[in-house]
């Protein structure tokens, strides 16, 4: 499991090594600025209480303090609950040691009234802690609050001084890393920050009388622990533990801090100095800043506390040189502002800021300036060189800054690291001249039409051109002090009506910038699309302050027809909006229903059909139809009567299958009528058979 | 209080498999996001921006990238419902997690922001690649921009870009118009054409290209202008949702707090957009705007409540639908005026816009054509922004049956009267004939 967690922590120095990497690309300038005042804004957001108090004592002394570093006026419920949790814990005799200790810690800045009973509860409890004390946070709470309870009342003694310094050094390694106990096999650095405090009590609370041997042996042993110290390419050092187990793992900025704590602390008590190299010191206040605004509360207090740490210790307190603006204009005669602070944003001790030199960037050519020294401005506390040297021109350039002390012994107090480089942007207007655009004959280079150009303003110039002919785009650019200049984007851009797009970059030869398109050898890599091409102008770079994209106007091109194999234009992206959206409504045509005659006419045919029949019914009258042949006898006339009865009967059938009945009900009903019919039928026509054969032969 | 631990341990292990899946209508709570980082510091450094999501209810598990412990599924159960890549240095994946079963984990539904950065690994850039975006290949590019960057005393080369040219979409940035432009600072990629579910959400402006600022430009730079895309969002078909950006530190606390002032333009903002803009698009990426869903689809004939199980031609119908959104706690109407339905048999017969009651409820009536066959009602709705809604309910149409035609047409009424007027003629000479003396 060990091995494991190792490999992790190893690789998570890499990916920290990585971060610190990508933050310096985005500070771009690897030079640090001192704490400013998102760092309070940031301050006041994290460490904002829930429903007034903080979660524990820990976090309401971290921002106690952080609000104090940076010289927050402290709200007064922050105040007064932090003072209400404090007396609660310092009057319990339940609380814990850490608790206790970071409440004493947390009065020690809010200056709560603590009754002298409660104090004197406090010594006792605290030096039985002390007595019993096993590890290396015991002796950390423990000492430690006796420490802040002699800074707020003054007669607090510790017993056997010497044989609890000797105790504690138990826990060192000998590689100055130390342990939490002496049961836990491994050292931190994080450790060696919490032991250095603590012996830094212990000999506060008995300074003269302690073996000196004692402290020099632990000034070594802090020299052992700075040599292990880590460091990046930007400068900034930093100490990390590899080896410690998981959950106790505190990061590269906690372990940095909780050694700068130590040392500061111990350097503050001892007499004798440290001997730790100053730019050490810086290296660690660099690694403090380059940290930029963290969004941890529990980060941002151990940036500002070890910050703070470093603001005012005794080894050497770093110098911060910075410069509010690195981009300077050559037009507008900008001047040159280099601040140098403490940390914290304090004003430095007298001190001269030379700039030794100026180098174009990426060349090792010689300074183009002699060194200088910078004007201080009392009003702004910066130092100034208020107009750039003559032989500034537009251009990125390094400048090589040197802090001087005005006194000697501050030589021995403060930090400056040397010589300081700083990239500069010079950045500055370019005058843009002989702007020209021309359609050249391809064979002899005559021109056939030229227009000029005003890069500054609006164009519109509209050409034709075929494929044997040429385009001349030709425009000049200087510097102020009238050099040649070089930008970084000089691209012309052809745009088909199919948004098809070539672009092409610009070369030039000293001052004058020219591109010469030939369409001959372009009809391929233009997919033979003849047709208007907009033309547009790109010129821009990081120092040119009047960078430009202008639309020139256009080109109607006029190339041969495509081959049969010549490659396809790629497809365009389509325009997301006209992608979606609804669709045009569809309703459905309904099949026109079948013209039909007028009602009335139908009406009047009907009659008609019934024409016949009255014709038939007048005829019949007209003719004498009469019953006489009726048989008068009962039998035979019930007979016919059945028998007309039964015409009528199948009629009035067919009428109703007409209206309601299907064709099964009605052949059922049929066969039955049709067998009574037929009967009943012969029984009557053999009668009248019978009656016209007896007149016959009558 | 046992008996009260077995139980609640008994519905854990009976909810756990359903707590981890993706975004669905059923479940759409409960999601576990796997942050996946460089370093450490970036959850410090990029603390406001995970505290954001935290604050809306989501469970960030912070990871190495090559942790040799992560996995993104256990017995064939995925543990997280997205994945966010905040590793643009990463060569490997620790654990099993590989490009393959990132594009599974998404293929199943789950969204996936990925931030790449300057010299981002092959590894990420192949992650865009599957995402249907190309990084500029030249590993030291960066989007420069000389005339709409990003003002500042102390960056003087021109990669701290001030982009304001936003999709125009409510659903996808919010109601709230963002004021402030974005701070970005990163690798540009383009979208591919051919991939219609790709968006550019923030485009850069017509001047800005993509290319090493350290070195002279001698062939032109293969993304300029507004083809470059700073940050784009894709909709998977199965409406899984991924965020695409080559900047990691348009994510930090930094450009979250830093104010900015683009160049040529005199109003200075206290805050960047980043924050109102990255928060927003979360929001769009983690299903709670946009995601629609349709529930209670009726039909029937005008007059009637029961669905039939058929039609016949010529009937008239009403069609019903209710759509909801939702809104991260809850489904709230989905209010619109586009909402289409097809009655559809190979082409559509009738395409109508559905009248909304803005409560939800989609409603229409037609009547149904004149050609039987077997239909279908469509409802496809696809909106910028929006998850696509596919419904699609068979139904069959039928023509007449033979006794559902005219019973007696007037234009008959002469070949009936003849018919009866010939019957009476024939009865009244039947006895005529057999009579008459």
């Amino acid at each position: 499991m060990p091995t494991n967690l190792n490999f992790e922590m190893a690789r998570s120095l890499v990916g920290f090594t990585v971060l610190l990497l990508f933050l310096s690309i985005c500070e771009s300038a690897s030079f640090f600025q001192p704490i400013s005042d998102s760092h309070r804004s940031a301050a006041v957001e994290l460490f904002s209480p829930d429903h007034g108090s903080f979660k524990s004592l820990e976090e309401t002394y971290e921002a106690l303090r952080t609000f104090d570093v940076l010289g927050i006026e402290k709200k007064p419920d922050v105040t007064a609950t932090a003072c209400r949790l404090v007396s609660e814990t310092v009057g319990s005799s339940s609380s814990t040691l850490k608790d206790l200790f970071y409440a004493l810690k947390a009065n020690s800045i809010v200056k709560c009234k603590i009754n002298d009973k409660a104090y004197q509860g406090i010594i006792t409890r605290l030096n039985a802690a002390v007595d019993g004390a096993s590890s290396l946070p015991d002796f950390y709470y423990s000492v430690g609050g006796l420490l802040l309870v002699k800074g707020s009342k003054g007669d607090v003694h510790l017993a056997d001084a010497d044989g609890i310094f000797r105790l504690v050094k138990a826990f060192r390694q000998s590689d100055g890393r130390w342990r939490f106990s002496s049961n836990s096999p491994e050292s931190s650095a994080f450790a060696a920050g919490i032991a250095l405090e603590t012996l830094a009590g212990v000999v506060s609370f008995a300074s003269p009388e302690l073996d000196q041997s004692l402290i020099s042996t632990l000034n070594s042993d802090i020299s052992k622990l700075f040599d292990s110290i880590e460091k990046y390419d930007d400068g900034a050092l930093y100490f990390d533990d590899k080896l410690v187990d998981g959950h106790d793992h505190q990061g590269p900025l906690a372990t940095t801090s909780s050694v700068v704590r130590g040392l500061t602390v111990f350097a503050a008590v001892t007499d004798e100095r440290l001997n730790i190299p100053s730019n050490k010191i810086l290296g660690l206040a660099n690694f403090f800043l380059g940290i930029g605004v963290p969004g941890d509360a529990k980060d941002l207090f151990n940036q500002m506390d070890s910050l703070a740490c470093l603001e005012s210790n005794r080894v050497s307190i770093p110098l911060i040189l910075s410069l509010p603006s690195t981009v300077l204009s050559v037009t507008k005669e900008d001047s040159l502002q280099v601040n140098v602070n403490t940390v914290l944003g304090s004003n430095a001790p007298p001190l001269t800021v030379k700039l030794v030199g100026v180098f174009t960037s990426g060349s090792k050519a010689a300074s183009l300036v002699e060194s200088q020294e910078l004007v201080f401005d009392d009003g702004t506390g910066m130092y100034n060189l208020n107009n750039l040297p003559k032989s500034i021109d537009v251009g990125s350039y390094t400048f090589v800054f040197e802090i001087v002390l005005h006194e000697p012994e501050h030589e021995k107090i403060y930090v400056t690291g040397g010589q300081k480089k700083v990239p500069i942007f010079a950045s500055g207007l370019i005058k843009i001249e002989n702007a020209e655009i021309a359609v050249l004959d391809s064979d002899l280079g005559s021109i056939e039409t030229q227009k000029k150009l005003d890069l500054a303003g609006q164009n519109a110039v509209s050409l034709s051109a075929n494929h044997l002919q040429k385009l001349r785009v030709s425009f000049k650019l200087t510097t102020p002090h009238g050099l040649a200049f070089k930008p970084h984007q000089a691209l012309l851009k052809l745009r088909h009506e199919s948004k098809v797009e070539h672009i092409f970059v610009v070369g030039n030869s000293g001052k004058q910038f020219e591109i010469v398109l030939n369409f001959l050898g372009l009809v391929e890599k233009f997919f033979y699309l003849s047709g208007r091409y907009d033309i547009e102008l790109a010129v821009g770079d990081a120092v040119m302050e009047n960078s430009l994209l202008r639309a020139i106007g256009h080109i109607e091109l006029d190339l041969p027809e495509p081959p049969e194999k010549a490659t396809r234009p790629p497809p365009q992206p389509v325009d997301p909006y006209s992608r979606y959206g609804p669709k045009a409504e569809i309703t459905h045509i309904f099949r026109a229903p079948e013209k039909r005659p007028p009602k009335e006419l139908s009406l009047a045919f009907l009659g008609l059909t019934f024409l016949p029949l009255l014709g038939f019914l007048i005829g019949l009258l007209r003719l004498g139809v009469n019953l006489k042949n009726f048989p008068s006898n009962t039998v035979p006339a019930t007979f016919a009567t059945l028998f007309h009865v039964s015409i009528g009967a199948v009629l009035s059938l067919y009428v109703l299958f007409w209206l309601k009945l299907d064709l099964f009900q009605t052949l059922k009903l049929l066969g039955f009528l049709g067998v009574i019919l037929v009967l009943v039928g012969h029984r009557v026509l053999s009668h009248l058979a019978a009656t016209s054969a007896k007149l016959k032969s009558a | 209080m046992g008996k009260l631990w077995l139980i609640c341990i008994a519905s854990i292990s009976i909810l756990l498999p359903f707590l981890c899946n993706a975004f669905s209508p059923e479940t759409p709570t409960d999601r576990r996001v796997l942050v996946l980082l460089d370093d450490f510091a970036i959850m410090s450094s990029h603390s406001l921006y995970f505290n954001a999501l935290k604050s809306r209810g989501f469970d960030l598990e912070f990871k190495l990238a090559d942790d040799p412990k992560i996995a993104l599924q256990r017995y064939g159960q995925y543990l997280y419902d997205a994945l966010i890549l905040f590793c643009p240095s990463v060569e490997r994946f620790g654990g099993s997690i590989d490009v393959a079963a990132i594009v599974n984990f998404v293929d199943s539904g789950h969204d996936l922001i990925v931030a790449a950065d300057v010299n981002a690994s092959d590894l990420i850039r192949e992650v865009g690649t599957e995402c249907g975006v190309d990084f500029d290949e030249d590993p030291s590019a960066m989007v420069i921009d000389h005339i709409g960057y990003a003002v500042s005393g102390t960056e003087g080369d021109h990669t701290l870009i001030a982009s304001d040219d936003f999709i125009k979409s409510d659903v996808i940035l919010g109601g709230k118009k963002i004021e402030a432009p974005i701070l970005f600072r990163g690798i540009g990629h383009a979208v591919s054409p051919a991939n219609s579910l790709v968006l550019k959400v923030l485009s850069a402006s017509p001047s800005a290209y993509s290319a090493n600022p350290k070195s002279k430009l001698s062939t032109p730079p293969p993304l300029t202008g507004s083809a470059i895309s700073l940050v784009s969002i894709v909709q998977a078909r199965n409406n899984a949702r991924l965020l695409i950006t080559g900047s990691l530190s348009m994510f930090s606390n930094r450009f979250f707090r830093s104010g900015v002032q683009k160049a040529g333009s005199q109003t200075k903002h206290e805050k960047s957009g980043n924050e109102q803009f990255l928060t927003e698009i979360s929001k769009w990426i983690f299903h709670e705007r946009g995601h629609l869903k349709a529930v209670n689809v009726k039909h029937h004939r005008v007059g009637e409540t029961d669905e039939p199980a058929l039609y016949r031609i010529n009937d008239e119908l009403e069609y019903a639908v209710e759509i909801y959104e939702w809104s991260g706690t809850s489904w709230e109407p989905y209010v619109a005026n586009d909402v289409q339905l097809q009655f559809y048999m190979m082409s559509p017969y009738v395409l109508k816009t559905l009248s909304s009651d803005k409560k939800g409820l989609y409603s229409t009536s037609f009547k149904v054509p004149d050609v039987y066959g077997v239909f279908q009602f469509k409802v496809e709705h696809q909106k910028l922004g929006y998850t696509s809604l596919s419904l699609s309910k068979q139904i069959p149409v039928r023509p007449y049956r033979h006794n559902e035609y005219e019973r007696f047409i007037p234009a008959a009424y002469p070949y009936y009267g003849a018919a009866f007027s010939m019957m009476a003629g024939f009865f009244i000479f039947s006895f005529a004939h057999l009579y008459s003396k």
